[in-house]
């Protein structure tokens, strides 16, 4: 079988220390995204295990899998869960799942969470879209964008890019760097023109790298449209997997003047759509006990 | 309660053939814009249709159409092409924007019928002479029908069809009156059917039924909530489906600016010395298609009033994609809703709507304007 390039890590981990028997509240936060799944556990609102994996074509199996994932090890039984809720594209598609809340929500307040209240602009660079998220201190939105039916400026843009170059995906943002000179950006934010346009360019000889360049920087420049049209407020913060690829951070934050509040180590930026979920199922369990 | 007039909006062509049946020798003129005056045609005896969309995907306007012409006129002129509406003994078209106007003229050419009326009502309606000027084309579209139908359209004749056309647009006001209510006895795809299926029948069939509506309403329970009110504002707008999908997320939309609601029945023709002069007037009065809103932007005060009336707590403007006369005035109209406190979700249109998209979206704005509980 031929080299999946495009392919990213799935992984898992607990990192709570606290006996999660001593908890008042568990709860879930299940993000079923377009292109990735992933599950938050949290103990009294704080983050105790996470797992990240591939969506399937079925949003409720893809749900039970992260969610298993996430508990495996742990020793917490989906039953001890108190709550879940369920965000993302297959948000309305998980059964078991008490209540769903948009990913634009839960980005916000899972930003909140990660950074600290001072997060104002939330950018959440998705696999098949990518959403400019304004919120006050609380982590509520107080307005937001997202781009319309394409996939450019998102990842499954660059897994196809990804592909195509024969680039494992994590490499792509630091090969992007490597160039003299910043290229032209790929003149269409259509995945599918893109991708002609940068054979064409890999006929007349450029590098791979520069290649690389010159979409990562047509990525940044669709989601600075994104940004700029809903107002950047510092701080600023970026979520999703996008978020990781450096090609693309760095060319947003140089197109738009200003730098991201950085990577907090503690937390996988892909997950704060879950970890605002399962805040939320924190919340609703407070509102149900009162 | 409004399942007759879905079925009408459902089964339009058969409604229109059923029409002519029962009315022999009577003609079906197809509108292509509301600033068609209604007055005039019924007093022709001839019964005026909207010609709209189905929201079908299709190919058959490719040749004829330009790619960046708004979706609707696209779906309209598809319409003609596929010959959904064969029995239309004429067509016509009040000037508004280019776009539908390039949808008339090509029908005109590929699916001719015994009449096309070209209407050149004036763009600047603020104009102090838009009046006269309006007047004077009236009477060029009364004398063209006279001529086609071979019917006299006396005064009286309008008078009455004047009367008719009131009627019709005062019973959808009372109905839209209830809508005010804490909780409306109505959902707002329901008062879009009614408005819809009020472009489409004959004003005597459509009144009848609101009259019989307007008895049971008020007393109406309904077996859902309320949720967030919303007002919706935008260009042509029939997506049952999108308003459908708004209404099933926990929002009821509870009043509209669309050409397929508020903005063609809201006034009525007052009948004060010259008929002509008199229905001219309302229509140059009525409140504006943004093809006509200048240079005063007159649709703000209008949109604002609306929205405090119904007490529409946010605000959902959707426009077709490469509508140019919404496009200019939706930053206004955002602006002007923010400033008076009502936030608003900004959508764009195509013949067919991405449900699931456009539902994140909805769903993540009603979650701004609501769940405070959740902080």
């Amino acid at each position: 079988m031929a080299k999946e390039y495009w392919r990213w890590p799935e992984y898992r981990m607990t990192v709570g220390e606290k006996d999660w028997k001593s908890g008042k509240i568990i709860t879930a936060g299940i993000d079923v995204g377009s292109v990735s799944s992933k599950t938050a556990i949290m103990v009294d609102g704080e983050l105790y295990a996470f797992s990240l994996m591939r969506t399937g074509s079925n949003s409720p199996d893809s749900a039970q899998k992260t969610l298993n994932w996430a508990l495996e090890t742990t020793g917490i039984a989906q039953k001890d869960l108190h709550y879940i809720v369920g965000t993302g594209y297959g948000r309305i598609n998980i059964p078991f799942a008490n209540k769903a809340i948009t990913e634009i929500a839960c980005h916000a307040r899972g930003a909140n969470y990660v950074w600290g209240n001072t997060v104002r602009t939330v950018l959440d660079m998705g696999g098949q879209d990518c959403k400019a998220i304004k919120c006050d201190e609380k982590g509520k939105v107080t307005a937001f964008l997202m781009n319309d039916k394409c996939a450019a400026g998102t990842g499954r843009g660059m897994e196809v890019f990804s592909d195509l170059l024969a680039v494992p995906i994590e490499e792509v943002g630091e090969l992007s760097f490597k160039v003299e000179t910043e290229p032209q950006p790929v003149s269409s934010t259509c995945v599918v023109f893109a991708k002609s346009e940068a054979l064409g360019l890999l006929r007349q000889g450029w590098p791979k790298e520069k290649v690389l360049a010159a979409y990562c920087s047509a990525m940044a420049h669709r989601v600075v449209t994104l940004l700029e049209k809903v107002g950047v407020e510092k701080d600023f913060v970026v979520t999703g997997g996008i978020s990781k690829n450096v090609g693309v951070l760095k060319r947003v934050e140089k197109e738009l003047k200003t730098t991201a509040l950085p990577r907090n180590a503690k937390y996988d930026p892909q997950l704060a759509g879950a970890m605002g979920a399962a805040l939320f199922a924190k919340a609703l369990v407070e509102k149900e006990r009162k | 309660m409004f399942e007759q007039m879905q079925n009408w909006y459902d089964k339009r062509h058969a409604y229109a053939k059923e029409w002519k049946k029962n009315h022999p020798g009577g003609k079906v003129l197809g509108c292509f814009c509301t600033y068609v005056p209604e007055e005039l045609v019924y007093a022709a005896g001839v019964l005026p249709v909207r010609l709209l969309g189905s929201h079908e995907p299709q190919s058959v306007t490719e040749p004829h159409i330009f790619g960046m012409y708004c979706p609707f006129c696209r779906d309209v002129l598809a319409q003609g092409l596929q010959k959904r509406y064969d029995y239309l003994d004429g067509i016509t078209i009040s000037q508004s924007c280019l776009h539908i106007r390039q949808a008339y003229t090509s029908w005109q050419m590929h699916v001719p019928t015994g009449f096309s009326y070209y209407l050149p009502m004036p763009n600047c309606v603020q104009s102090p002479h838009a009046l006269s000027y309006l007047k004077g084309e009236f009477l060029a579209f009364k004398n063209a029908l006279e001529k086609w139908t071979g019917n006299e359209i006396t005064d009286e004749k309008l008078r009455q069809a004047t009367e008719l056309v009131n009627t019709n647009r005062r019973l959808m006001r009372q109905v839209y009156d209830l809508r005010k209510q804490d909780n409306p006895p109505m959902t707002g795809l329901e008062a879009m059917y009614m408005v819809v299926s009020s472009q489409m029948t004959d004003k005597n069939d459509h009144s009848k039924l609101l009259e019989k509506i307007l008895k049971e309403l008020p007393g109406r329970k309904m077996d859902r909530q309320t949720g967030a009110r919303l007002m919706i504002i935008g260009s042509e707008d029939d997506d049952t489906a999108f308003i459908k999908m708004v209404e099933s997320v926990g929002a009821t939309l509870v009043v509209d600016d669309h050409c397929t609601g508020t903005r063609q029945f809201w006034n009525e023709t007052e009948l004060k010395g010259d008929v002509l002069t008199s229905i001219a007037k309302r229509y140059i009065d009525r409140p504006a298609c943004p093809s006509k809103d200048w240079p005063e932007r007159r649709r703000l005060p209008h949109i604002l009033k609306l929205a405090k009336d119904f007490n529409a707590k946010g605000a959902i403007i959707i426009q077709q994609k490469f509508c140019d006369p919404h496009e200019l005035d939706i930053p206004a109209i955002i602006k002007d809703l923010k400033k008076n406190g009502i936030p608003s979700l900004f959508l764009e249109f195509d013949v067919t709507v991405p449900i699931g998209p456009f539902r994140t979206r909805v769903e993540a704005f009603l979650e701004m304007i609501g769940q405070d509980d959740l902080f």
